[in-house]
């Protein structure tokens, strides 16, 4: 154990560490001094660190260290006071003084700028060197000092060597006067110098940016305090204001220049200008920290209070750069403002007033009267047929009508026309202008949605927009589509859904289109049923699943039809398959609710027209078919729409020479009733028209028109009409003409056109629009009642909210009509109103 | 924190058993493997004890801390067990492992004997502690990319790039390269052939370098060359460069555990590669040679040991022996800047534009402010992380480390002093109280020690080791002035300020005699006036603590001599009586050595007031 002990025992330390001999404390400092002035003289290679840092650490562990601190400090002191001090403030030229005396930002520089910036730059350069020479030596001062910092500053609340330093030299070389009669300081030098060579940068000479630079970190790298705060860098609190403060007064000039150039493109290039300049500026010549402040100074001066008025610059403005495609120059506008505005009001307020004013102009070009006739103001194009649409157009129309009805097949009415106009130039504003939001707006939310509304304002204010929009459609999946690609077809039906979009009564739109579509269907004009489909799917994406409902049962009918005529020919084959005079018969059976009835002819007189009466050889025909429908389906009722029929009929003409000539007529129901009369009477008679009207039933209307493709157009002149001329009256006497000649073997005689199709006249539009009120009624009702179960007591103000919000994505009620309706369910008690407060309802059970 | 899951009871077998199975293959390593040695035995039974000192030794002595014993336990546990704080904290130190979710981990902290120990033991969790050798492994891998100071000496060149490398490492670590440089020492570039592609080229100098495994290897598309490329080359290059392990080690990254394991034997194995060339080449070229001769020493940059700096150590002339020896001694030490780095000191000259920074033809001479074989020491730990010295230097060793700014050293240090310097086991001390105990060491030198180098361990120390021994230091003049220096610590003292060691003697002193109450069950006596003071579980000196304990001795004194309640009446009495007597005539005349201790320790506090008073100094 004792041998243990002995072992174990601790070596007394080598030095007494404690008790040092205080009296070389002097004779080592006097060492440590002189190397430390040594160091200032940049004779440090020659000294070593070992040594230094060794007496350092000998004072330190004598328990002196903070005499040591304090020597340091006015080594330190004595040194940049005596030494720096002067050499920085010789430096300084009286012209940098002149410059500092008196308030010289309105003098011109020019004459003076040279030699004045020669001074700058040798200031500033003599600064910078000073400034590096004292962080050099202070960091290898910190160095040897480490063992001193750690006790002296580590323990107590003494700031290290080197912030002690770093504040040394700030107060004894920056805050010092410049002579000693003057009260400017170098800082105060240093800052008007600075200034002004920004400012001659600012006016498009070259200055020396990494010296600038230089002296900006030694700012940013001294505080106020040694504490050393973020916030305390003397950048931040002496340099920068001044700096903010100059510039502010700058753009404010240059924005009332500017203004008063009068040319926004000049305006936007210049500020933009401006902007990359004091970023480059911040980051290359000042601090980055001041790139946000600036930029606010930039945006509050210079576009904040001009923005307005560049926008709205008579012939400059947004208007001027949108009529003419100025991209950049709109891009410019978008990127001030957007600056200024997270909203960008300005540039939105102008853009959509543009956009209404030009959609303005769209709309009243379409809506322009229905011309009057020869020569079409709109026109575009041959056009003119079927202008018993509009009847009180028919009469005067009738002369072109001649030459013109070899061109049936292409022409439109002028209305159609002007309606497909109409949707197309909307599409092309829409291009030009999602072209500008996509290259100048940089695909901005805000602005995106401005555009939309303000499209979707100048579309409704256009009251017969639904209407166009479905002849557009009708128009283009009639013909329009034929011979473009599939990719084309689509862009083109995206086109007129984007329309759609905007269109806020989408149950008017909805009535059209099933008007319109019912005729393509059953008069087979549709040029492609993949068009048709793929247009259906893409209105249910854009309105959804209720609003396509309808128009997909429609469909349904069709595809149904087809499976019911093959299955009814096999049935007939099987029981009587001897007949083979029977002709064939291919049935559409519509539900009645979902097909647009009036297009079937029944809305003309409300009194169900007597039913046409058919040729024996049909009338059994359709009598089997009736039968086989009804074991199939008991408790239907068909009713047989005459109007929407054709027929394939073969025609046998005996030439005046004996000769034979066969064609085989494609025509539609009605006539073919009409040309079998002919059948039953000898060759060379004659039938009446009342004659005709009386055996068939034909309603008037109906037969004229068929009388007149049958009789008056020259290429389908198969009856012969005495006397000859345009009209049929109830007199005519028609014959059977067996001259009838025709290149074709086929032929297809057409009903002169139908009204479905066209623009509607007036009293056609207030007759939808009549419908659709009506329907309205009814979808409001459902409405109110479906809220008012559910929620059981609702106040008025609620309760319209509510119906609105549901109603939208169909059609834009009427406040008026929802108030008439909902007194309207009062009446039926449906709900009441509650006692006390007349403005709540409760529903009633 | 990640959620954690609690394992069931079968899936917990599970693992163990895997994980044995694991073991027994070889696969591997057990992390607590069984250990019936002698020396473990001793060094778990010092656990059971709280025996610091013998702890110490044993783990000096190189007993593997985390093995385990015949019943299962791990020394760590059994310290945790114990309650015995400081043990347990010397044995994390010393990289003993308690980590979650394992099997020995959490019977470690279950066992814990209180809130204390616990939270140190999860202050060391796996995640936080590090393999020891981590730090030198982190510095030799920085050295591949630090640029400043350059401490690079040769250059290898691969296809297009160049990278700067150290000979000494390079040496160290690979037989090949010790052939090759060894041959050509003065050598500063070298090209490598373009077969071998780069990357594999860079992974093996990441492995000699001590980093770790790259997760992926570069390759394919855009390197110019393929996977298989590159391991070939690796392959080629492992061998040529006799790197038997760093194949395995590349390809052994997956499971998490094995490559901690790899990675642990990794750094030993690298650490004694570097230490064996340490050994031998450092140490065992280190000259000796008369001071006054010193500076005609030269060496050469270009040396067989490519050294680029010599540390210098002068010997003392032997003041206790009073020969004064014709000349005194230095010793020189070849060096390397890139080691030395790990020193802040020698990092900031080497930085520096002073002297010891430029480039000369002869190699700079810098001296250590230090006895050669404490120099000796300093190195030792800067290349190899070794710090294992006897007590008798470690007050040198501390202010050495703490002038060259070695933290780690610096701490072990003061473990080493606060450990072996514990001397006798507490209950020995208490025992022996009254009998000047010849003191192992210079506590008045080991405090200011402390104050001047700033370790606030050896102050507590030191302040616990006064407390035990209080009576044999409290009339002591120099004890009296060491008072005054920790009251004069404290700057611009105010009459509220406390004394900062008068503090710690007076929570140890309570600490050392509430103890011995509780053992005699005397603690009811204290509960009729007061809690027992909670401040040991805190391990803190709190002056709230201080002011309860010193509320507790009035307590204590009023109970004991006016108040008759509750205790045993005569005993009371008696001992009053004899107070003077016990103090004055030793133990022998009081039969109760409980009524002893409370009387001494009435008696130093009393004589503490005294000492302040004398002192002019309130408390």
């Amino acid at each position: 154990m004792a041998s243990m002990r002995a072992r174990n025992k601790i070596r007394a330390p080598r030095r007494s560490h404690a008790s040092t001999p205080t009296e070389d404390f002097d004779a080592i400092w006097k060492i440590l001094a002189s190397s430390l002035s040594g160091i200032h003289t940049k004779n440090a290679s020659s000294l070593s660190f070992e040594e230094l840092y060794r007496n350092a650490y000998r004072i330190v562990t004598m328990s002196r260290g903070l005499e040591l601190y304090e020597r340091v400090k006015a080594l330190e002191k004595d040194w940049l006071h005596n030494h720096v001090r002067s050499q920085v403030t010789d430096s300084i030229l009286p012209i940098l003084l002149r410059a500092e005396n008196g308030p010289d930002r309105g003098m011109p520089v020019q004459e003076q700028s040279n030699e004045r910036r020669a001074a700058a730059e040798r200031f500033l350069s003599v600064l910078k060197e000073t400034w590096q020479d004292h962080l050099v030596c202070m960091g290898m001062i910190t160095d040897v000092l480490m063992y001193m910092d750690r006790t002296v500053s580590g323990d107590r609340s003494n700031p290290s060597i080197f912030v002690v330093s770093m504040a040394l030299f700030r107060d004894n070389v920056l805050r010092v006067p410049v002579r000693p009669d003057l009260s400017i300081t170098v800082e105060h030098v240093l800052h008007s110098t600075i200034l002004f060579l920004v400012q001659l940068e600012r006016d498009g000479h070259m200055i020396d940016r990494p010296l600038i630079r230089h002296c900006v970190s030694m700012l940013e790298g001294l505080y106020e305090t040694v504490m050393e705060e973020e916030t305390s860098r003397l950048y931040i609190t002496t340099f920068e204001p001044l700096f903010l403060n100059a510039s502010q007064d700058f753009y404010r000039a240059e924005g009332a220049q500017l203004l008063e150039e009068g040319d926004a493109t000049t305006f936007c290039r210049q500020a933009l200008k401006r902007i990359g300049e004091e970023q480059e500026r911040c980051n290359v010549t000042l601090s980055a920290s001041t790139e946000p402040k600036i930029n606010q100074v930039i945006d509050k001066e210079l576009i904040l209070p001009n923005i307005g008025e560049v926008v709205r610059m008579d012939g400059t403005g947004v208007r001027h750069m949108l009529d003419q495609k100025q991209l950049d120059s709109l891009r410019d506008l978008y990127t001030l403002n957007a600056r200024v505005d997270e909203k960008k009001s300005v540039l939105t307020q102008e853009l959509s007033n543009r956009i209404i004013e030009l959609g303005h102009e769209i709309n009243t070009m379409s809506l322009a009267p229905p011309p009057p006739p020869p020569p079409p103001p709109a026109a575009s194009g041959p056009t003119q047929n079927g202008d018993q649409a509009t009847p009180e157009n028919g009469k005067r129309s009738k002369d072109p009508k001649k030459e013109k009805n070899a061109e049936k097949e292409k022409t439109v009415n002028t209305q159609t026309a002007s309606a497909i106009k109409w949707v197309d130039e909307i599409l092309a504003l829409k291009r030009q202008i999602d072209n500008v939001w996509l290259h100048s707006f940089k695909s901005d939310q805000t602005l995106h949605k401005s555009i939309d509304d303000s499209f979707g304002e100048f579309i409704n204010r256009n009251t017969r927009s639904s209407e166009f929009l479905s002849l557009f459609f009708d128009e283009n999946l009639k013909k329009g589509i034929k011979g473009k690609t599939e990719d084309e077809v689509d862009t083109l039906l995206d086109n007129g859904i984007l329309l759609l979009r905007y269109i806020k009564d989408k149950d008017l739109f909805e009535t059209y289109y099933k008007k319109h579509l019912a005729r393509r269907l059953l008069m087979k004009k549709s040029a492609s049923m993949d068009a048709e489909r793929q247009m259906i799917s893409k209105m249910k994406m854009e309105v959804g699943n209720q609003f396509t409902q309808r128009i997909e049962s429609m469909f349904r009918d069709m595809a149904i039809s087809q499976d019911l005529t093959t299955s009814y020919k096999r049935h007939m084959s099987q029981t009587n398959a001897a007949d083979d005079d029977r002709p064939d018969l291919e049935v559409h059976v519509l539900t009645s609710t979902m097909w647009p009835m009036d297009v079937m002819g029944k809305n003309k007189n409300k009194a169900e027209a007597p039913p046409c009466v058919y040729p024996q050889q049909i009338k059994t025909l359709k009598e089997s078919f009736e039968r086989f429908y009804l074991d199939k389906h008991s408790g239907r009722q068909l009713s047989w729409q005459a109007a929407m029929g054709s027929a394939d009929i073969r025609a046998k003409f005996v030439r005046s020479n004996g000769k034979v000539q066969r064609y085989e007529l494609n025509v539609s129901t009605y006539m073919m009733v009409i040309l079998l009369l002919f059948n039953e009477i000898a060759d060379g008679e004659t039938l009446t028209f009342t004659q005709i009207q009386e055996q068939t039933q034909i309603p008037e209307n109906d037969l004229i028109r068929n009388l007149q493709s049958l009789a008056v157009a020259p290429k389908t002149r198969v009856l012969k009409k005495v006397p000859m001329s345009k009209d049929v009256k109830p007199t005519d006497r028609f014959s059977f003409n067996h001259e009838f000649q025709s290149p074709f073997v086929k032929v297809r005689i057409g009903v002169v056109a139908g009204n479905a199709n066209k623009v509607e006249s007036r009293g056609q539009r207030e007759e939808t629009e009549k419908k659709l009120n009506e329907e309205r009624r009814h979808i409001i009702e459902a409405a109110v009642v479906r809220i008012m179960k559910q929620r059981k007591r609702l106040t008025h103000l609620n309760l319209m909210n509510e119906v609105l919000a549901q109603l939208t994505s169909r059609f834009v009620p009427d406040v008026k009509m929802v108030k008439q309706r909902i007194d309207s369910l009062i009446d039926r008690e449906y709900l009441e109103r509650l006692g006390d407060e007349a403005s709540t309802y409760v529903y009633l059970a | 924190m990640a959620e954690r899951t609690i394992l069931r009871k079968d899936q917990l077998e599970i693992s163990l058993h895997n994980e044995k199975k694991l073991i027994k293959e070889g696969t591997i390593k057990d992390d607590n493997p069984l250990d019936l040695s002698e020396p473990f035995r001793e060094l778990c039974s010092a656990c059971r004890r709280g025996d610091l000192k013998v702890c110490q030794e044993k783990i000096t002595e190189g007993v593997n801390v985390n093995a385990r014993d015949s019943y299962d336990y791990t020394p760590l546990i059994l310290a945790s067990l114990c309650g015995h704080y400081e043990v347990a904290q010397l044995l994390l130190e010393s990289g003993a492992l308690c980590e979650r979710d394992t099997f020995q981990g959490e019977r470690c902290l279950y066992n814990a004997l209180n809130d204390r120990i616990r939270n140190l033991l999860l202050e060391y969790d796996y995640s936080k502690s590090t393999d020891p050798l981590q730090p030198l492994a982190a510095h030799v891998a920085s050295l591949l990319t630090r640029e400043n100071p350059s401490t690079t000496d040769i250059t290898i060149s691969v296809v297009d790039q160049d990278i700067a490398l150290h000979k000494f490492i390079l040496a160290a670590r690979s037989p090949y390269f010790q052939s090759k440089l060894a041959a050509t020492p003065e050598i500063s570039t070298w090209k490598l052939p373009s077969t071998i592609p780069p990357e594999a080229f860079a992974t093996a100098i990441r492995y000699l370098y001590l980093g770790e495994a790259p997760r992926e290897l570069r390759s394919g598309p855009g390197t110019g060359f393929t996977e298989t490329e590159v391991f070939t080359g690796i392959d080629k290059i492992a061998k040529q460069l006799e790197l038997e392990s760093l194949t395995e080690s590349l390809l052994e990254s997956g499971d998490r555990r094995r490559a901690r394991q790899r990675r642990a034997t990794e750094l030993s194995k690298g650490r004694d590669q570097l230490e064996s060339w340490f050994r031998k080449k450092v140490l065992g070229n280190k000259l000796t040679v008369k001071t006054s001769q010193v500076n005609e020493i030269k060496w050469n940059r270009s040396n067989s040991i490519f050294a680029d700096v010599l540390l210098r150590a002068d010997e003392l002339s032997n003041e206790e022996v009073g020969v004064q020896e014709a000349s005194p001694r230095s010793v020189l030490f070849p060096c390397h800047r890139a080691m030395l780095l790990r020193s802040e000191f020698f990092q900031t000259m080497f930085t520096s534009s002073f002297r010891e920074a430029q480039v000369t033809d002869y190699l700079h001479i810098i001296s250590v402010d230090c006895a050669p074989d404490v120099l000796e020491i300093i190195l030792t730990f800067l290349y190899t992380e070794r710090a294992e010295f006897p007590l008798d230097v470690a007050v040198d060793v501390l202010f050495v480390a703490d002038m060259l700014f070695i933290e780690k050293l610096k701490t072990k240090a003061a473990v080493v002093i606060s450990t072996l310097g514990s001397g006798v086991s507490q209950a020995e001390a208490a025992r022996t109280r009254g009998i000047q105990d010849e003191d192992d060491i210079d506590i008045y030198a080991i405090i200011r020690a402390a104050w001047m180098t700033r370790v606030q361990r050896l102050e507590e120390f030191a302040a616990r080791f006064l407390a035990y021994r209080l009576e044999a230091h409290i009339d002591s003049p120099e004890f009296a002035q060491l008072i005054e220096e920790s009251a004069n610590r404290i700057q611009a003292r105010q009459e509220t300020d406390s004394i900062e060691l008068l503090d710690d003697i007076r929570f140890y002193l309570n600490e050392r005699f509430r103890k011995r109450f509780d053992d005699a069950g005397l603690d009811e006596l204290m509960d009729e006036q007061q809690q027992p003071p909670a401040a040991t579980d805190e391990g803190e000196v709190l002056a709230e603590g201080v002011d309860k304990i010193t509320e507790g001795v009035q307590a204590i004194d009023a109970a004991s001599t006016g108040s008759e309640a509750g205790v045993p009446i005569a005993k009371t009495q008696a001992s009053h009586n004899h107070t003077r007597e016990i103090r004055t005539l030793d133990g022998a005349l009081v039969e109760d050595e409980f009524e002893q201790d409370a009387m001494n320790y009435q008696i130093l506090l009393e004589k503490l007031d005294a000492l302040l008073e004398r002192l002019n100094l309130e408390a």
